[in-house]
């Protein structure tokens, strides 16, 4: 064969930039040696290619491989998992384009690219890097195309043209594939970002953590209401309880003799009784929303008061809160409806009782828990005593900031009777202290309170720094019930946030450049913009999930099988396939037919189908002779046709078309009424003279 | 107009007996100011045609013998050192004539035929580096024997393209011939023939062919037929540009010794054979007329979608 | 096993000459043209295959959307690689006779349709592939070689036109019999004496050919007579131009016959012709060919020597 097996220079520029874009994120998320490797390698084939440098032997390329393969051991202590892997594999495709010479060469390079190219979402997911991914992958293909047209000196930009034309073309079935392909469980566990921080709220608290976590200015959910939004003093949404305290931190915890399956309730499970008294009792639900969360890596769900999901992995803890099967890993979404109402009917067993007024054993904060019992015994009732101490902190000159000093040994002395310089996890946690002192079972909730409605969706946006934790206690006749200090200290952190309690103190939670744009409009409404754009991203695109899918589906289809899912992608997607290739074949039209030139297929139409043998090379005055013998009579109008015909389709322009087309059609109805009674001569020999 | 054109064609077909098509064909080539190549074997007239036609058109006539041992200063002429008054003297060829019968151009090497052919296209003579034109009108009917007869240069195909038209006269039919044998000598006949036209009143009426009106419809039709000689496989190489040209060029000299001031298919249909007769080779090796009838009946005259 | 492979192949080759019958021009369309993934394409989707199990595992919806893209440009590639096929005219062309164990060629023209057709490969069976785009409208011609395994008229067998354009992961190809048939003279075989009657001496005098000429006499000079026969001597002396007249000469000629080959197989004897053919042509000598099914006049030039060698190639094949 005599095919070219080299790469064509015109290929160059898009190959070269292709491989520049396609590795280009990993440089910048990935170790610094890949960053400064990838692009010297890249500058290194550029020069290759301009006949700078001649092409490196296999003695330069095998130890350049080895040292890559060694650097990312030394970056990620292994070679294996998909951070290290990914880092190879982008090392190692610019080592190829090194050695890109063939053809063949080129085709793996390119095939690589693209493969390289879809591993940048493994690390991030928003809709900018869709759309770079989206720009690379037309760059990409351009080098596929430029390749395989072998014709020297013709503009790149054609490649990039028809690249980014069969793209467009693709997106339909892309789509259709996407919304259609059925979504299965994932084959086994796989987990990308094992070194990747978990964030959010963590399974402990102790002073500082939360605090932490409000500087931070990160999404941690966003909500869409069906129906009305709760106002802000209710939006207190429940992640998780913490009932341990150690002195110092407050971890989440199950009593030794509580079973797993007693505690937690998932669909298709045991139902516990607990649940069952819970389900008897509700009413209709208070509010239904959909929560649609990113990535934690942790299981927690956010909800407010009493939640019910009906997603498959979700479920419901005795302490009413809801817990994914599995860690978030990705986009999750889940659809919630919440029941205000009184827990009281669940009951306190005597392990419950006991493991939530419990207390660090060697007597820490001794003078916090003698003020306890002191207290209480001189209050009424529980109810009293709360109140009490609820006013006590609204009234004792109590601060709330962002940076309280550091405490000692015992924290909750020390904070409440020295300091007074607090957090909401220190209110809290001192708050639940002086409960469970008092011998009132009580437990710290950590979740988010509050959030920023973005007017354009009509959604809530909870970020990092709405994060919150206040307390519940169990009063007699009335279950838990919800006690927030840092509201009786701070009520504008409650009512309208965490930047406008803070203000009150003259702190702010957000420092540098994020905090100051927050005062602007115009970024202020660009973000709002660019929040409501990726809740449609991770709603629609990230968050489509096999539950979505079947919920989507059943609308069209009725009940979703696979067989009908099946038939509903290949009927989709061929109907899209066949409609590009018409479009594809057919775009150049052929010039339609004039009037008289129609008029001439009537007229022979006509004949033929009277029985006059007529071909198509026949000029009209042959046709008009031929049809004259067959039918004598039509002879002259025949004539005056033929004359008429001549006229418009070959003599001069003609000066007056509507006369002479009303002319035409008339005498060929005039022919039409004297094709009659045919006299049969002898069509062969009359055939036989015409040739 | 065409009157005259009638007058001297009836004029010719006096002389040249039963061939009456081959000399309206003939007459039409000259008024498309194109070049007639008469395919033929010796003694069917083909001399006396091309005699008959100067006379009728008062054209300076002239006819060459072509051979083998020709040179193309034969042709075209040369400077010839005169011992009288001691100058250079331009002996003119027989090309200078107003119709050149160019006898068994065949016999001629490529040389010499190449000088005749170039003169036939350009109308003017290059001598010593001094262009002299042609005379006006210049016709060039050359004959030439079928390429089967030995010791012959059959012309190359890019040359046969500068004829308009390839004719051939064959033999006469049975009572043609009766006459022909019965009367006198035809070809004295032909140089006592008195002239119909001027050379200047032809020049007129070969203006006014150009003006024949050629409608779009029809030069779809002509194109059509250029583009199914290519693509068809009917023929060797499909017709070129070339040769569409001299096919509109032809169809309106044919209308107009029709008589009509626009040309129409007919027109196109008879003269589509004489012009494309030299010019493709049938892809089956037969004979190019055969073809030429499949070309013409494979396309439609109206459009058809 | 063999013979099932053999059976097989009929089978193939007969539905072949269904689909696709033989003509001198035949137009690619949806009932002409194969298609299938080539290496590469299978490569794409196997990693197209792959990110989709990563998109899965790691519950990516953007993975799982880029492999989608993937397989989807796959599918519009499948209807361009076609496309790039489709509408295709090719016509038979001329064609360029070889020798017999050496290569011809046949002409190809290709045609383009309403769209620009780029990176066709055209080649015949058995040999070397030729690279052609064709814009919309416009006509390319291709010489392509055939092998010429024997002496005679070689059918070309069928036409395989591929491309890959646009992407490289489909291939699409057709075969198209053009009905072509190539020229295969006789191989020449050097040696052995000169088959021919006539002679050497005959042959000798060629070279002094003028000298042979009687003179005959002169007459006047007629506006065409060739001005190398004017007596310039006379005009020299002021009798105006005169022609010289000479009879024609007894022209020296050679037969070459295939009877005087005794005892050598037919196909050795058009081989030793057509080496003697080519020695008389480079010589300059006039020949002519006798052969047992025809026969041809003694003349010299290129036009001669094809003559001579189509005769010898189609000689023996009943009226070639």
């Amino acid at each position: 064969m005599a095919r070219v097996y080299q790469v064509p220079r015109h290929a160059f520029p898009w190959l070269l930039a292709g491989a520049l874009l396609a590795s280009l994120p990993h440089l910048w998320r990935g170790p610094l040696w890949l960053a400064v490797v990838v692009p010297v390698l890249l500058g290194w084939r550029t020069l290759i290619q301009r006949g700078v440098l001649a092409m490196p032997g296999k003695l330069i390329r095998f130890p350049l491989l080895l040292a890559v393969i060694g650097a990312t051991l030394y970056s990620h202590g292994t070679v294996l998992g998909p951070e290290a892997g990914v880092t190879l594999l982008v090392a190692a495709f610019a080592l190829k384009m090194l050695e890109m010479f063939r053809l063949r060469d080129a085709y793996v390079a390119i095939i690589l690219a693209s493969f390289v190219l879809a591993t940048t979402f493994l690390f991030s997911r928003d809709p900018l890097t869709t759309l770079y991914i989206g720009v690379a992958l037309v760059v990409v293909m351009a080098a596929l195309v430029g390749i395989n047209d072998p014709e020297s000196g013709v503009s790149p930009w054609r490649h990039l043209r028809q690249s980014g034309l069969m793209i467009l073309q693709a997106l339909p079935l892309m789509l259709v594939f996407f919304v259609l392909v059925p979504r299965m469980p994932p084959l086994w566990n796989l987990q990308v970002n094992q070194q990747q921080a978990k964030t959010g709220m963590s399974d402990s608290m102790s002073p500082g953590e939360i605090s932490r976590l409000s500087r931070q200015s990160g999404i941690a959910f966003r909500v869409e209401f069906d129906g009305e939004v709760p106002p802000p003093a209710q939006r207190y949404w429940r992640g998780l309880t913490y009932g341990w305290f150690d002195g110092r931190r407050w971890s989440q915890a199950l009593p030794p003799e509580v079973r797993q399956q007693e505690y937690l309730r998932f669909p298709n499970g045991p139902s516990p009784e607990w649940y069952e008294r819970l389900l008897a009792e509700r009413g209709e639900p208070d509010w239904r929303y959909r929560v649609v969360m990113e990535r934690t890596g942790q299981q927690w769900l956010y909800a407010l008061s009493v939640p019910f999901s009906n997603r498959q992995e979700v479920g419901l803890a005795r302490d009413l809160r809801l817990v994914r099967r599995t860690d978030i890993e990705s986009t999750f979404d889940y659809q919630v409806d919440s029941y205000q109402m009184p827990v009281a009917h669940q009951g306190l067993p005597e392990w419950e009782r006991r493991f939530y007024t419990s207390l660090p054993q060697e007597g820490g904060n001794p003078r916090a828990t003698q003020m306890a019992k002191d207290w209480r015994a001189s209050a009424t009732g529980d109810g009293a005593y709360i109140t009490r101490l609820l006013l006590w902190f609204n009234q004792e000159e109590f601060y709330y900031t962002l940076e309280p000093p550091l405490l000692g040994e015992n924290t909750v002395d020390e904070f409440l009777f020295r300091t007074r310089r607090g957090f909401c996890e220190h209110y809290a946690s001192s708050f639940a202290f002086m409960l469970r002192a008092a011998g009132i079972p009580a437990r710290i909730v950590a979740g988010y309170q509050g959030g920023e409605l973005n007017p354009l969706g009509n959604h809530l946006l909870v970020r990092q720094y709405d994060a919150h934790v206040w307390v519940e206690a169990w009063l007699p006749g009335q279950g838990w019930v919800e006690f927030d200090p840092t509201g009786a200290v701070a009520p504008t952190r409650i009512e309208q946030g965490l930047d406008a309690a803070l203000a009150e103190y003259g702190e702010s939670a957000l420092t540098g450049l994020a905090g100051a744009l927050r005062g602007v409009p115009l970024f202020a409404r660009l973000s709002l913009l660019a929040d409501y754009i990726e809740f449609g991203w991770a709603k629609w695109v990230l968050g489509y999930s096999q539950q979505n899918q079947l919920e989507f589906l059943s609308r069209w289809l009725g009940k979703v099988t696979p067989q009908r899912m099946v038939m509903a992608l290949a009927a989709v997607g061929g109907v899209i396939m066949l409609a590009m290739l018409l479009w594809m074949l057919w775009r150049v039209r052929r010039p339609r037919l004039v009037w008289w030139q129609r008029e001439h297929r009537r007229m022979t139409q006509m004949l033929s189908r009277r029985g006059v043998p007529l071909a198509p090379h026949l000029t009209s005055a042959q046709i008009v002779q031929i049809a004259s013998e067959y039918f004598p009579a039509a002879g002259q109008p025949l004539q005056d046709w033929q004359r008429c015909y001549d006229t418009i389709a070959y003599r001069k322009e003609i000066t007056e078309p509507m006369v002479l087309r009303r002319q035409l059609r008339r005498l060929r109805r005039l022919v039409g009424r004297r094709l009659i009674r045919p006299i049969r001569l002898n069509p062969k020999t009359d055939l036989q003279r015409e040739a | 107009m065409s009157t005259t054109i009638g007058r001297a064609i009836s004029a010719v077909s006096s002389v040249v007996l039963g061939k009456d098509e081959q000399i309206r064909l003939a007459v039409a080539c000259m008024l498309a100011r194109g070049h007639l190549l008469i395919e033929d074997l010796p003694g069917m007239g083909k001399t006396t045609l091309a005699h008959a036609l100067a006379r009728v058109f008062s054209l300076d006539y002239r006819r060459v013998q072509f051979t083998s041992d020709m040179l193309p200063a034969d042709i075209l002429g040369v400077s010839i050192y005169d011992p009288d008054t001691r100058q250079f003297q331009l002996r003119q060829g027989p090309v200078f004539a107003q119709l050149l019968l160019a006898d068994e151009v065949n016999r001629a090497t490529p040389k010499t035929q190449g000088a005749l052919l170039e003169a036939m296209e350009e109308r003017q003579v290059t001598l010593d580096g001094v262009s002299r034109p042609l005379p006006e009108p210049f016709f060039v009917i050359a004959t030439q024997n079928p390429v089967t007869q030995a010791g012959t240069f059959p012309l190359p195909e890019s040359q046969l393209d500068r004829f308009l038209m390839r004719i051939s006269l064959g033999y006469p039919s049975a009572e043609t011939e009766l006459a022909l044998l019965s009367g006198s000598d035809r070809r004295d006949h032909a140089s006592t023939m008195k002239p119909e036209i001027s050379s200047a009143e032809l020049m007129q009426q070969m203006e006014l062919v150009g003006k024949v009106h050629a409608s779009a419809d029809l030069i779809d039709y002509v194109q059509r037929l250029l583009a199914h000689s290519r693509d068809s496989g009917l023929f060797v190489v499909g017709l070129s540009p070339r040769a569409g040209l001299g096919l509109l060029r032809a169809a309106r000299a044919w209308a107009f010794v029709a008589g009509r001031d626009y040309v129409t298919p007919e027109d196109v249909q008879v003269v589509l054979g004489p012009v494309t007769a030299h010019r493709i080779q049938a892809s089956t090796g037969g004979a190019s007329a055969t073809s030429t009838q499949q070309l013409l009946e494979a396309v439609p005259v109206v459009r058809r979608s | 096993m063999k013979r099932f492979g053999r059976t097989a192949r009929q089978l193939w080759q007969r539905w072949l000459q269904r689909r696709i019958p033989p003509s001198r021009k035949v137009t690619l369309d949806q009932r002409r043209i194969f298609i299938f993934p080539t290496g590469y394409g299978f490569l794409f989707l196997l990693i197209a295959a792959l990110l989709f199990i990563g998109g899965i595992n790691y519950e990516n919806n953007l993975l799982l959307g880029f492999s989608f893209l993937l397989v989807s440009l796959f599918l519009i590639a499948i209807l361009h690689t076609f496309r790039n096929l489709a509408g295709v005219t090719l016509v038979a062309g001329g064609m360029r006779p070889g020798f017999a164990g050496a290569r011809g060629a046949l002409e190809v023209r290709v045609q383009g349709g309403a769209h620009a057709h780029r990176s066709l490969w055209l080649r015949w069976p058995g040999a070397v592939a030729e690279e052609v785009s064709v814009e919309p409208g416009q006509q390319q011609s291709l010489w392509l070689t055939v092998q010429l395994s024997r002496r005679g008229r070689q059918d070309s067998g069928r036409l395989r036109v591929e491309t890959r354009y646009p992407l490289g992961l489909l291939r699409s190809w057709s075969l198209v019999d053009l009905d072509h048939q190539c020229l295969a003279w006789p191989k020449p075989l050097p040696g052995g004496e000169c088959p021919a009657s006539g002679g050497e001496d005959d042959a000798g005098q060629q070279h002094q050919r003028g000298g042979n000429e009687e003179f005959e006499g002169l007459r006047s000079y007629v506006a065409g007579d060739s001005l190398r026969l004017v007596d310039w001597k006379s005009y020299a002396r002021g009798r105006g131009l005169n022609t010289k007249q000479f009879s024609d000469p007894a022209e020296g000629r050679l037969w070459l016959e295939w009877q005087r080959l005794p005892g050598v197989d037919p196909e050795s004897r058009y081989s030793r012709l057509c080496y003697w053919v080519l020695e008389l042509d480079r010589a300059g000598e006039r020949y002519g060919l006798i052969l047992p099914d025809g026969s041809l006049e003694p003349d010299l030039g290129p036009l001669q020597r094809e003559r001579a060698l189509e005769i010898l190639a189609l000689s023996g094949e009943g009226g070639g």
